[in-house]
């Protein structure tokens, strides 16, 4: 110890704005920023998401999707925070019930609490109701596939259930993080259809158009502004994201971005401007209806028909 | 110094008087993978720590 240099360690870090000790550093600019500033540095990032991309418009309807879990929580919070001053929008919540035992009751409940909570009407529809099954039943032995099941059969009841109940728009908990694993999955497929959004499920006129608020923001911001705010939802693991790739590309991404800070940005923003310029290499698919369903879809099934199909008669073939 | 983990478990390391990031990477631990409170408050990972101090780490959950 060299005088001068005091004797003990600095109890805390000040904010860069004022004087209160700080929660956190944001990586990129060195910037310390307290509970209160970092709570305002978050919603004013959201607004100028929603902005930027034309999020919502005047009459809009707008159907949450609430897992439940930290993401979907802290995005019902803002929406309502930024709008239940306006006449003219609304805002409903969805959640799907995949049927996940041991996971699914604790995220559920805690859903139904935050919308009671915003006084927000919240709106809960199943596997079990639409497809017949759980996606436990569905899955039996299969659980490598969890993921892609999980996520065709959820997206298509979503669009559904918004449909049915008049939303113009489905807003999404995705963050930062969750955006650059997607673009890296699609990459690491070698997936171009989908790289090029193609996809029905993306743009088609006929369905709910999706937005996504919180994804500028990386992961851990968004659960720290749930703290911040005592919204902040601790639960365990899904039992099957172990098996998803998903996983592996997330470590993956959070290593880079600790030994290169920004990457997640870079990626994002790179992986923006690649899928605005390939967006009309491939011819639009005229849309059709699903002869099961009714939903729109390019071929005679919708992929999620489909999938309950094959996955049905697996279960009856083994 | 005192560890706990949100899932319950506590852990108890010898420290030079250090940052928590280094604590963290110590643990084997990416610091963007968590967050960290220090004594019962939220702390940036350049937040110094020594032997008499608890700290806390929230793994974060995928998914929500
Ligand atoms: S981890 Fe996979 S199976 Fe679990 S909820 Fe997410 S998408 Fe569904
Ligand atoms: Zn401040
Ligand atoms: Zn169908």
């Amino acid at each position: 110890m060299t005088p001068g240099e005091s004797s003990s360690p600095a109890d805390t870090v000040p904010c860069s704005r004022c004087p209160s000790p700080a929660i956190t550093v944001l990586r990129n600019s060195g910037i310390h920023l307290c509970g209160e500033h970092f709570a305002e540095d978050i919603e004013q990032r959201v607004r100028h998401s929603i902005n930027e991309y034309s999020m919502i418009k005047e009459g809009d309807r707008i159907a949450v999707a609430l897992s439940g879990g930290k993401d979907s929580t802290v995005l019902l919070y803002l929406l309502h925070k930024f709008l239940h001053g306006r006449k003219d929008l609304e805002i409903f919540a969805l959640t799907v019930d995949e049927g996940i035992a041991g996971y699914r009751e604790d995220t559920i409940s805690s859903a139904e609490h935050i919308s009671a909570s915003l006084g927000i009407d919240h709106i809960i529809v199943s596997f079990r109701e639409e497809y017949g099954r759980s996606l436990d039943e569905l899955l039996r032995r299969r659980e490598n596939r969890a993921c892609t099941v999980c996520g065709v059969l959820r997206r298509q009841l979503l669009q559904r259930a918004a449909r049915a109940n008049g939303a113009t728009k489905l807003a999404t908990g995705h963050s930062l993080d969750d955006e650059v694993q997607s673009a890296m999955m699609n990459i690491l497929r070698g997936d171009v259809r989908r790289i090029a959004r193609v996809l029905p499920s993306d743009d088609a006129s006929s369905f709910v158009p999706r937005v996504k608020p919180l994804r500028d923001i990386p992961e851990r911001e968004v659960a720290m502004y749930g703290m911040v705010k005592g919204i902040y939802v601790n639960i365990r693991d899904c039992p099957y994201a172990r098996f998803a790739l998903r996983s592996d590309v997330r470590s993956l991404m959070n290593e880079m971005e600790y030994r290169h800070p920004g990457t997640l940005h870079r990626v994002m923003n790179g992986y923006d401007a690649l899928t605005s310029r390939v967006g009309g290499m491939f011819p639009n698919q005229s849309l059709l209806a699903c002869r099961e369903c009714g939903e729109p879809c390019t071929g005679e099934r919708c992929s999620a028909c489909a999938l309950v199909h094959s996955m049905n008669r697996e279960n009856m073939g083994h | 110094m005192k560890i706990r983990y949100a899932q319950g478990r506590t852990d108890e390391i010898s420290i030079d008087v250090t940052t928590i990031e280094q604590v963290l990477l110590q643990l084997e631990i990416n610091p963007v993978e968590v967050i960290v409170s220090k004594n019962g408050h939220l702390v940036p990972e350049d937040a110094m720590v020594s032997n008499d101090d608890e700290i806390r780490i929230f793994r974060i959950v995928h998914g929500g």
